[in-house]
């Protein structure tokens, strides 16, 4: 059965905004319960909650490109420093009709590779030596693509936006259940306070739970969209195939910026539902799927 | 009251003119600006050609057809270049597609021409002009099909007239190729 990279992309699209609206209900219902346990005077830290979120989340969103390439240690190049190489992201982004991203590479032997910045006119694009060492054109190419695609879906403003609600959640319900503790508010209502406090100690978990998933949909969602640009849906899964069968991981293992990383760098640490990536193997059997639906070089 | 609902309806009657006006105009100028980058990649690549041609002749100076039908190839695209007529673009892409291609067919009967490294790093930007040519035209095919789309649904379709935006044409390089494709004789 083949299948369409439209479709693909209009799934995980989606699925993101489900799952983001899902993330702000938990935040209302977390604020009900803030306020079913301490009262109105209690959801005042809600707006403090907010505010710390926000100012941690998106000046590291705003500042990202500088960063993230300092964190990794990356090195910015060109073409003349490395000409094949900057081509190839070249090429990817005349086909996403975007500016020519910053190109970077880590000095790694681990095969792998990262997209950022806060918006196109900011991308960065970095690969590790390892992934340049094992991979031939086409499968560079894809890989290419595949950052691109998270340019161009503005990824670093989704990820930014979940980590800021799951962020507000876990403040809110740190805060909660220490109140709870010194408190001793009169509630003639046992039983939903009782309530109130589970939803304050499980709604982190969820949070970090709908973050893991919104990853994993935008990761199926670059691979539609590299597709679209390349239409060579070989080129990505021979490149997937390939940092499926490598074990080699990135030195920099940090959670901070796990999910910026094609392939997570994390793997088998984590427990599926927290993953940030979706399993390879299911990544190369979709990729396998649209090969069939696909002429190479066919306009639509 | 009255005159709240008219205000709210005249603000949402002007918004959903800009927009619709607003959307035809950016796609109209995707399709603008797929097609400088067309003509931008096109000539980036027929500008390897002089460096070619003075490679090529190092090892295979008697093969002139080829080297002249380079030279021909560059010249049209420069033309072309002038013209801003998209079919006379694509007949330039596909004479410089075909000349590259007449050359690497020569270069595997010179095996010291294949192995100078003048020659592999010429291939190297060669791919890459071909391929950034390719995804340029693709990109300008599926703006003109947004902007296509657009014209000829509602409610954009509304808009057309003030906007001033038309139809435009697909950008097809003519395939000598697949036009001489054998005939099946079927009696």
């Amino acid at each position: 059965m083949s299948v369409d990279f439209r479709a693909q992309q209009s799934k995980n699209q989606r699925k993101t905004f489900f799952l983001l609206s899902v993330m702000f209900v938990l935040v209302g219902i977390a604020v009900w319960a803030v306020g079913n346990l301490f009262g109105f005077g209690g959801t005042m830290m809600v707006p403090i909650a907010v505010g710390i979120s926000l100012i941690g989340v998106w000046t590291s969103y705003w500042k990202s490109d500088s960063l993230v390439l300092k964190m990794t240690h990356a090195q910015i190049i060109d073409h003349e420093t490395a000409p094949a190489l900057f081509n190839v992201v070249d090429e990817v982004r005349i086909a996403a009709g975007l500016p020519m991203p910053t190109v970077a590479i880590v000095v790694d032997s681990a095969p792998n590779a990262f997209a950022t910045g806060r918006n196109p006119d900011h991308a960065v694009i970095a690969f590790t030596t390892g992934i340049l060492d094992i991979m031939d054109r086409d499968q560079l190419q894809g890989v290419a693509a595949h950052e691109m695609a998270h340019v161009a879906n503005r990824d670093t403003l989704v990820t930014a936006v979940a980590a800021t609600t799951a962020g507000i959640l876990a403040i809110v319900a740190d805060m909660g259940v220490r109140m709870a503790f010194f408190s001793r508010r009169e509630n003639n209502n046992p039983m939903a306070m009782i309530v109130s406090l589970v939803i304050l100690a499980l709604a982190p978990l969820a949070a970090a739970l709908l973050k893991a998933a919104v990853s994993r949909k935008r990761e199926s969602l670059a691979d539609a969209t590299a597709v679209q640009f390349t239409r060579n849906p070989a080129g990505l899964r021979r490149a997937l195939e390939a940092l499926d069968s490598d074990h080699t991981v990135v030195k920099e293992r940090s959670t901070a910026v796990a999910h910026v990383w094609i392939e997570s760098p994390l793997d088998g640490r984590t427990k599926d539902l927290f993953q940030t990536h979706p399993p390879m193997a299911e990544r190369i059997a979709t990729l396998r799927a649209m090969e069939g639906g696909i002429e190479p070089g066919a306009m639509s | 009251m009255i005159a709240l609902i008219v205000v709210v309806a005249l603000v949402a009657i002007v918004g959903f003119c800009l927009w619709g006006f607003n959307t035809l105009r950016r796609k109209s100028i995707n399709v603008d600006e797929g097609y400088a980058q067309i003509e931008v990649q096109l000539t980036r690549r027929a500008d390897l050609i002089p460096q070619l041609v003075e490679t090529v002749k190092g090892y295979a100076s008697h093969e002139k057809t080829v080297l002249e039908e380079l030279t021909r190839a560059r010249a049209a695209v420069s033309q072309a270049k002038s013209s801003h007529e998209i079919s006379q673009t694509a007949s330039a892409d596909g004479q410089l597609d075909r000349a590259l291609v007449n050359v690497n067919a020569v270069a595997e009967k010179y095996p010291d021409l294949k192995a100078s490294a003048n020659f592999l790093a010429l291939q190297e930007e060669l791919t890459a002009t071909e391929n950034k040519v390719a995804f340029a035209r693709q990109y300008y095919n599926e703006s003109v099909r947004q902007l296509n789309t657009a014209i000829s649904t509602m409610p954009t379709m509304l808009f057309v007239g003030i906007a001033g935006v038309e139809k435009r044409e697909f950008y097809e390089v003519p395939d000598a190729a697949q036009r001489q494709a054998p005939d099946v004789d079927l009696s």
